[in-house]
């Protein structure tokens, strides 16, 4: 088990090098998405058109945040982490797009596995629940796109510093802490009874 | 009249803040006793973090957590009413709230999933209601349960030979939808369990349990406080940890309600409530008088 400090873009190297249990606190760039707007970029990739961002060696953060709107622009309340199973079907679709990271809550399953396998990409567990922590280190909403989703749903590109500490839960090698958990956990319940 | 519609509305409002920006004291304290008794590492620092969240939403009056869940308020009520326009404050304080950055517009429309963007709705907040003649005051339970655990939640209509000796099938049942549940709904969390009725009864007694009881309490009934023990200690001998990445606490308690039920059937419902408890509650007095509860009220 490691700390690591890793700044966006991010490159395969450095996803590669990370392994289940390593904590890393990261730098630059992220992107918020979850149902809705993954299905929206899934929209706009089979149209033919352009994502509003690069997702190159980029992060796509499981969340949606608690915002004020002031005149034009937002301030940023607080943001943690929503449940990422729900994005299960989308992680090779995420992977393809050049997506390095996914950070997110509860783990995902054997599809978004492989994706991390096949990408190089890593799955990194958010502290559940702790949004006044996460969301003090976003410096600053850099973007917001498809608000007509609504605040969770909308992409939102927000610049963070040192945000963490993120788990890494699932890495490239095939590895996942849930998988662990699960497989040993359904040992123990045989043993119970 | 001493509750005018203005100083009622008042009263419910801050209710709302107050619920968004701290958890209920019960689970501090559990927090607390999990990480002192925490070995692995990642846990211990996943329970810390979560600590230092509460704080500092304190210090700077923010939400605790980000997502507001769905509400739903528990009402108790005498002759002595006092209930007038409740439900229409409670949804413009929810309304007024969300714009004063307290609450994520999170309510949408369960088909189209459209989002009005200021948490209105059909249903929004949900109330159950419930006759206490003998009671003066009217109490307000309001709980803002997380959403993301509820995708860990299940039910089952039983029957009495999945029940099996020592109820060993239902406790089966329990353990392994934690198991299923891992790390989804936030843990460490807790577990409502309601026994009984049909299903729609069964699952709103899941909801009641974490709900309105103290996350610290002993069942009175001591077929259900042995349940309710040795549940909790079995789950948390799966190791599903704080965050869901491994660790000795995931469950902090488990509450169990039970009513009767049909010869033919065991409904059993489960749900659970993630760490962020925001609950708070009031009772209000038809002399004026009132008393928080949960939050800097009799229960702190």
């Amino acid at each position: 088990m490691k700390e690591v400090k890793l700044n966006t873009p991010l490159k395969e190297k450095d996803i590669r090098d990370l392994k289940i249990g390593d904590v890393v606190y990261i730098s630059g760039y992220i992107c918020t998405s979850r149902d809705m707007g993954h299905l929206k970029m899934k929209e706009v990739i089979a149209e033919g058109e352009k994502l509003p961002v690069d997702l190159t060696g980029g992060v796509i953060f499981h969340a949606g945040p608690v915002v004020k709107k002031k005149d034009s622009t937002y301030e940023l309340r607080v943001i943690g982490p929503t449940t990422s199973i729900r994005m299960e079907p989308h992680s090779d679709f995420i992977g393809n797009l050049g997506v390095k990271m996914i950070i997110g809550k509860g783990g995902m399953d054997e599809g978004t596995s492989n994706a991390l396998q096949k990408y190089g990409m890593a799955y990194l567990q958010a502290p559940p629940g702790c949004a006044v922590v996460l969301g003090e280190k976003v410096e600053k909403v850099e973007n917001v796109y498809w608000m007509e989703l609504g605040v969770p749903e909308a992409l939102w590109v927000l610049k963070v510093n040192e945000f963490g500490p993120l788990v890494v839960g699932m890495d490239s090698t095939g590895d996942s802490i849930y998988r662990d958990i699960k497989v040993n956990g359904k040992k123990l319940i045989e043993k119970m009874f | 009249m001493f509750w005018t519609r203005e100083k009622l509305y008042e009263e419910i409002y801050n209710l709302i803040v107050d619920t968004c920006l701290s958890i209920s004291p019960d689970a501090k304290d559990l927090l607390q006793q999990s990480l002192k008794k925490e070995t692995n590492e990642t846990a211990k620092n996943m329970l810390q973090t979560m600590l230092e969240d509460v704080e500092m939403a304190k210090k700077l009056k923010k939400p605790v957590c980000q997502s507001p869940g769905f509400g739903t308020v528990y009402v108790s009520f005498s002759d002595t009413a006092l209930l007038k326009d409740i439900k229409e404050i409670y949804s413009q304080a929810i309304i007024e709230a969300t714009k004063n950055g307290f609450l994520r517009p999170s309510m949408v429309h369960p088909l189209t999933r459209k989002n009005p963007g200021d948490n209105s709705g059909i249903g929004v907040p949900n109330f159950e209601f419930v006759y206490k003649p003998e009671q003066e005051y009217v109490e307000h339970i309001l709980s803002f349960k997380g959403c993301g655990a509820e995708l860990g939640n299940a039910m089952k209509i039983m029957t009495t030979a999945m029940l099996g000796k020592n109820y060993v099938g239902f406790k089966k049942f329990v353990i392994e939808t934690a198991l299923a549940a891992g790390g989804k709904p936030c843990p460490p969390y807790v577990i409502g369990i309601g026994i009984g009725g049909q299903m729609d009864i069964a699952c709103k007694l899941a909801r009641q349990a974490v709900s309105i009881r103290d996350w610290r309490d002993s069942n009175p009934d001591p077929l259900l406080k042995e349940l309710e023990k040795e549940l909790c200690e079995k789950i948390n001998s799966l190791k599903i940890g704080a965050a869901g990445t491994g660790g000795d606490t995931s469950c902090l308690a488990v509450k169990i309600e039970m009513v009767s039920t049909h010869t033919a059937i065991l409904p059993v419902g489960i749900s659970f409530h993630c760490w962020p408890a925001r609950r708070g509650g009031i009772r209000i007095y038809p002399d004026g008088r009132k008393e928080r509860l949960f939050l800097g009220g009799i229960n702190q």
